[in-house]
This record gives C-alpha cells, sequence and structure tokens, in this order.
C-alpha cells in the first residue's frame, strides 16, 4: 500500500486551520509582552492587568453582561411561551404563520432587524414618549426579539421530544394544568431551558450590529467598545479582552451543547 | 344464591334488566374530520366488572378510553359515571384513574413521590401519604423500592408501580391501556392473573383495553369487541367465543372454518344446511329462525373438528379430505386439509399421548367429521 496522505484528513486539517488559526493568532498575541501586535518578544500577562484598571472596557463588560442577562431571561419566558404555543396547544388559526414567524429572525440579516428596530424605537418615542431615547432599554428589548427564535427553537424540540401521557398522568391523577407543568412539564424541558438561556446570554454578548443600531450615549457594549478602538489600531489590550471573551463564548456554547446532549441520552435510556 | 350480594363476580348483573349500571354510556361519537373514531356506540358496565375492549388498532378502543378519563370530548352523546354525567368533566376532576400503555412514570421523582403523586394534589398529610404508599407498595410486592428511580427499574417494576399509583386514590373506575403490552409473555402470564386477583380483592371495576385475544379471554367478566368505532358484539369471553354473532367477530377470535351455504330444512330442533363449499349437508342440531333458501354461514372451531383414516359411524357431518400439511406444536398438532370441495381447513387435535403409532401424517387421505351442535351457524 502506498503511503500517502488520505485526502478527507488533508481537507479537514486545512478547514481548521483556516477557521481557527487567526484566533489561535490573536490568543497567542494576547500574551505577547510587545506593544506592537505583529512582533512577538516575549510571553507575558501584563496586558491582562492592563485590562483590569481600564474603567472603560470595565464599564463596557459590566454593561454587556446586564445586558446578556436580562435579555436572555426575557427571552427565555417569551421564547418557552411560544413553544409551548407550538407543541402543545393543537392545531389553533395563525399556527403555521406563528411558525415561519418564529424562525425568522434566525435568517433575518441583522442589518435589518437592526434598522427596522431603530426605526420603531424612534416611532414609539415620538408617538407616547417610550422608550424615552436609545440606550441599555433599547438594546435588551432588540436583544430579547432575537434571542427568543433562539430560545423557541430549542424549547420546541425538547417538548416534542417528550412523552405527553405523562402530563396526561399527572393530570389524571388531579394535578390542574397549571400544576401540571411546574410539576412535569418543567423538570422535564429544564436542560432545554437552560441551554437556551446559555444560549441567547452568548448571542447577545457576541452582538455588535443590532447593538450598534439601537445603543445611545452611555451604553456602549464591549464588541461596540472593541470595534471603536480596533479602529484606532489595534492594541495587544484589546486581544487580550477578545481572548476573554472567546473563552466565555465557548464555555456557553459547549454547556449547552453538554447539557442537551446528556439529558437526550438520559431520557432515552429510561424510556 | 346467598353468595351474589357478596360476590358479584358470580351473579351476572347484565342479564338483570333492573340492574343499575355502574357507567352508562348513550349514543356516544367521537369524530375528527371525516373519520368516526367512535360511532354512536352505547354500553353498560357494571360495578366490579372487569370489561376488556378488544379491537384491533384504528378501531376506536382507545379513543373511548380517552374519552372514559377526559382527554377527549365526545362529538356526541353522553357518558354517565355512577349516575354523574361526565362528558364534559375536566380528567383531573373525574373518580376515575387510568394506567397508560407507557406506564408514563415521571422520570425525575423516585418511586415513593410517583404513588404518592395524586393523593399529594388532594392534600393529604406527609404522613398519610407515606403510609398509604407504603401499602400500596406492598400490594403491588414492591416493598423497599420507594427511593429508586424509574430508570432503576425493570419492565415488570415500572408495570407494577404505574398499577399502584393508579390506584393510590382509590378510583371508582380504573382505566387500563394494554396494562401488559410491554411485557414479555411468561411475566404477562403472571401478571394476569395477580391483576385479576387484586381486581377482586378491591372490588374497583376495571376496564381494559387490549389488542390481544387471549389477553381479554383470561381477564374479563365480559368483552366488547369493537370494529370501525362499532361494537360489533358485547358478551362474556365464553359466549363471544362460542356463539359469536357475526363472521367478523368469529374469524377476529381464535381460529374458525366458515363454509357458506343455503338452507334447506329448518325444523325446530334441527336445521339443515346445502354448503357446496363443505362438499356437503351440514346437519344442525337445533332449529334457527331463517328462511328456506336464505343464505347463511356456518362457523366451526379447528378443535371441534375430528380427523380419522376410518369412516366415523354417525348419519351426519363427515367429508373425506386429503392432509395438506401437519404442524406439532407440542400440546397440540394443527392439521390442513384440503376438502374434496377443494376448501382448505384447519384442524387442531390434542397429542394425548406421548408416543403415537403410525400418526394421521401428510397426503393421507382422512375422514372429517364434527358434531351437530359444533358449529355455530351466522346469518352475517
Amino acid at each position: 500500500m502506498k503511503s500517502r496522505l488520505g485526502f478527507v484528513p488533508v481537507v479537514a486539517t486545512l478547514g481548521f486551520i483556516f477557521l481557527y488559526v487567526p484566533i489561535i493568532s490573536l490568543i497567542v498575541f494576547s500574551f505577547n509582552e510587545s506593544k506592537l501586535v505583529t512582533v512577538w518578544s516575549r510571553f507575558s500577562t501584563k496586558w491582562y492587568a492592563e485590562l483590569l484598571n481600564d474603567e472603560q472596557i470595565l464599564d463596557a463588560a459590566w454593561i454587556s453582561f446586564k445586558i446578556g442577562a436580562i435579555s436572555a431571561t426575557a427571552a427565555l419566558v417569551f421564547g418557552t411561551i411560544a413553544a409551548l404555543a407550538l407543541q402543545r396547544f393543537g392545531r389553533f388559526r395563525g399556527k403555521t404563520l406563528l411558525t415561519g414567524m418564529i424562525s425568522a429572525p434566525l435568517v433575518m440579516p441583522e442589518v435589518i432587524t437592526g434598522l427596522s428596530l431603530l426605526l420603531l424605537f424612534v416611532a414609539m418615542e415620538s408617538l407616547f414618549g417610550w422608550p424615552a431615547g436609545r440606550g441599555l432599554t433599547t438594546i435588551i428589548i432588540a436583544h430579547t426579539t432575537f434571542c427568543m427564535a433562539f430560545v423557541a427553537v430549542v424549547v420546541q424540540s425538547r417538548l416534542a421530544d417528550m412523552d405527553s401521557d405523562q402530563e396526561e398522568a399527572a393530570m389524571d391523577l388531579g394535578a390542574k394544568p397549571a400544576r401540571v407543568f411546574w410539576d412535569i412539564t418543567l423538570p422535564t424541558i429544564a436542560p432545554a431551558l437552560v441551554s437556551g438561556w446559555l444560549l441567547a446570554f452568548t448571542l447577545s454578548l457576541d452582538d455588535l450590529v443590532i447593538a450598534s443600531f439601537v445603543s445611545g450615549p452611555g451604553a456602549t457594549t464591549l464588541p461596540m467598545l472593541i470595534f471603536s478602538k480596533v479602529r484606532l489600531g489595534v492594541s495587544p489590550e484589546i486581544n487580550a479582552l477578545a481572548t476573554i471573551m472567546i473563552l466565555i463564548v465557548v464555555v456557553g456554547v459547549v454547556l449547552a451543547a453538554w447539557i442537551m446532549a446528556s439529558s437526550k441520552a438520559k431520557s432515552s435510556t429510561t424510556y | 344464591m346467598t353468595t351474589d350480594a357478596i360476590s358479584p363476580f358470580i351473579s351476572e348483573p347484565w342479564t338483570d334488566p333492573s340492574a343499575k349500571p355502574f357507567i352508562r354510556i348513550r349514543g356516544i361519537s367521537r369524530h375528527f374530520g371525516a373519520v368516526k373514531a367512535v360511532d354512536n356506540v352505547d354500553l353498560d358496565i357494571y360495578k366490579g366488572e372487569l370489561f376488556c375492549l378488544l379491537g384491533g388498532s384504528g378501531s376506536g378502543k382507545t379513543t373511548l378510553l380517552r374519552m372514559l378519563c377526559g382527554f377527549d370530548n365526545p362529538t356526541a352523546g353522553t357518558i354517565e359515571i355512577d349516575g354523574q354525567d361526565m362528558s364534559h368533566v375536566p380528567p383531573y376532576k373525574r373518580p376515575v384513574n387510568m394506567m397508560f400503555q407507557s406506564y408514563a412514570l415521571f422520570p425525575h421523582m423516585n418511586v415513593a413521590k410517583n404513588v404518592g403523586y395524586g393523593l399529594a394534589r388532594d392534600g393529604m398529610p406527609k404522613a398519610q401519604i407515606n403510609s398509604r404508599v407504603e401499602e400500596l407498595l406492598a400490594m403491588v410486592q414492591m416493598e423497599g423500592f420507594g427511593a429508586r428511580k424509574p430508570n432503576q427499574l425493570s419492565g415488570g417494576q415500572r408495570q407494577r408501580v404505574a398499577l399502584a399509583r393508579a390506584l393510590a386514590k382509590k378510583p371508582k373506575l380504573l382505566l387500563l391501556d394494554e396494562p401488559l403490552g410491554a411485557l414479555d409473555k411468561k411475566l404477562r402470564e403472571e401478571t394476569q392473573f395477580e391483576l385479576m386477583k387484586l381486581q377482586e380483592d378491591l372490588g374497583v371495576t376495571f376496564v381494559v383495553v387490549t389488542h390481544d385475544q387471549e389477553e381479554a379471554m383470561t381477564l374479563a367478566t365480559r368483552i366488547a369487541v369493537m370494529v370501525d368505532g362499532k361494537l360489533a358484539q358485547v358478551s362474556t369471553p365464553r359466549d363471544v367465543y362460542e356463539y359469536p354473532n357475526s363472521r367478523f367477530v368469529a374469524d377476529f377470535i381464535g381460529g374458525v372454518n366458515l363454509f357458506e351455504g343455503r338452507v334447506t330444512a329448518d325444523e325446530e330442533n334441527h336445521m339443515k344446511l346445502q354448503s357446496p363449499e363443505a362438499g356437503l349437508e351440514i346437519h344442525v342440531g337445533h332449529g334457527v329462525s331463517c328462511s328456506p333458501g336464505q343464505r347463511m354461514w356456518y362457523a366451526l372451531r379447528p378443535e371441534k373438528i375430528r380427523i380419522a383414516r376410518d369412516r366415523p359411524d354417525q348419519p351426519h357431518n363427515v367429508v373425506e379430505g386429503m392432509v395438506e400439511e401437519v404442524a406439532y406444536m407440542g400440546s397440540l398438532s394443527v392439521y390442513r386439509i384440503n376438502l374434496d370441495s377443494g376448501k382448505q381447513i384447519k384442524v387442531t387435535q390434542p397429542n394425548l399421548d406421548r408416543a403415537q403409532d403410525n400418526p394421521i401424517s401428510w397426503d393421507q387421505r382422512v375422514y372429517v367429521s364434527w358434531g351437530s351442535s359444533a358449529g355455530v351457524v351466522l346469518p352475517t
């Protein structure tokens, strides 16, 4: 047999290089001592220390965190309600329309979502004075609307897998519908809720385009800050910040995937 | 009989026109669009019965059960349970509990929590729940399993827990959807008898849905055979088997040989059916209300036929045929015999002796015979 590299490993390697070399170089250079981003001098963590003293970055991080947490929570509530409506209430007028509308934000260009929300907020303000100006509130509302779609999809797929006999059994034993939801439905879909929340939080943390449209003075998110700073030239400090964000996002996504996978495996061995 | 009052199983309340039914179903229908899942069914079920709804898939038996426990609302008709109209009472307010085919145990709760769930919903104090749960687990021989999660139990154990949970609230009526469907054959037979004993001890009315005719025959006080959303026959297991009211029922329960024929003689103490299909004039030892020349069918169970090499000494119901196939099944042997008329019939004979000298075998000519009360005459 001729010894030569197979086609698949070569292509896979090239693919991984193409995808991850930029990120890896960013992470590597975040530990560079030199102020020049492209010239390696020696290992140092001084840019991470500098981050902690940068008031502006810490502020932006805190704002991003707040927006992420609040909009993920709101998206969780609304997304779950939407998923329940689609999965548990049988046929109703406009169900097909709702199904389509819920997944529309998944494919809608962010520029359009951002622009339309901006126009909406401006119109609302001139009509009844709320939300007054643009800032934290408008970003939270905007993020809630597009994260909701992701939560709805995740929760809906979990509900579809769920054995509705259990809900009927609880009702048969005397539990009213609300009680059935708390006792049976909620524990069963809990993994989907956790992973849906994590996904929404990560998406909110990542978003630059929509936030830029609907943000106002005093509400600069982390991606917005990084973007504006980079326009003045890339600094190793930004590399360090980006590395931390990558870490958070990776942890969030992996955790979400792991929770879903392990709960699925568990439920399939049970029944 | 003085035992009638004590044991409702010996008396047959359905034969007593003055007996008050426990469940009264009147004109019930459930339509899904153009599909009539249940179509205008009337049914009375009496207290203490173990009633089986038997039918193939799509016969409407499960829909009927779901209407009894309230998961489905009838399109038309009424359901009365214990004198109260239940047609539109939600499931959580009915004095009825159900054991699901999938058992539907709550996977995130342990066995004790599962069994006690209904009691907790009724607001029973904790200490009382605990002792009742103990009692129930003992009843289904699952003592000491209270702390286990459902996924740590075997199929048979889950079935017991599901049964205990369904009985926890002392329902007046217990509905069981294919209760033994998920168990293997041996376990199923054991569990059948346990289920019957439990039902007898508790005196709860059971309504069991099943597609397994053997299960229905073993368990039931009465069987309702369902087909296309209608009740084909409602009788005791013996009557359903020995006196089916149609070819469908005869064929659905057990094996049967059907011969088409025309009435040639119709007397008070016997009738005759000329059947070219069987190749003889069938003699029936009792009168049947029919008219001469009418088309009727003669249903004959395989075990009620005798086969022999020598012509048996009887005046009627003897034909000749050729053995096509023999299947040895242990307790009995099944023969496929081609009658001289061309019709193939199925005959079963018990294997009375271990060693059989010169048994009837392939390609042998035999005499096929049966008694004058062996079969049943069916107009439809």
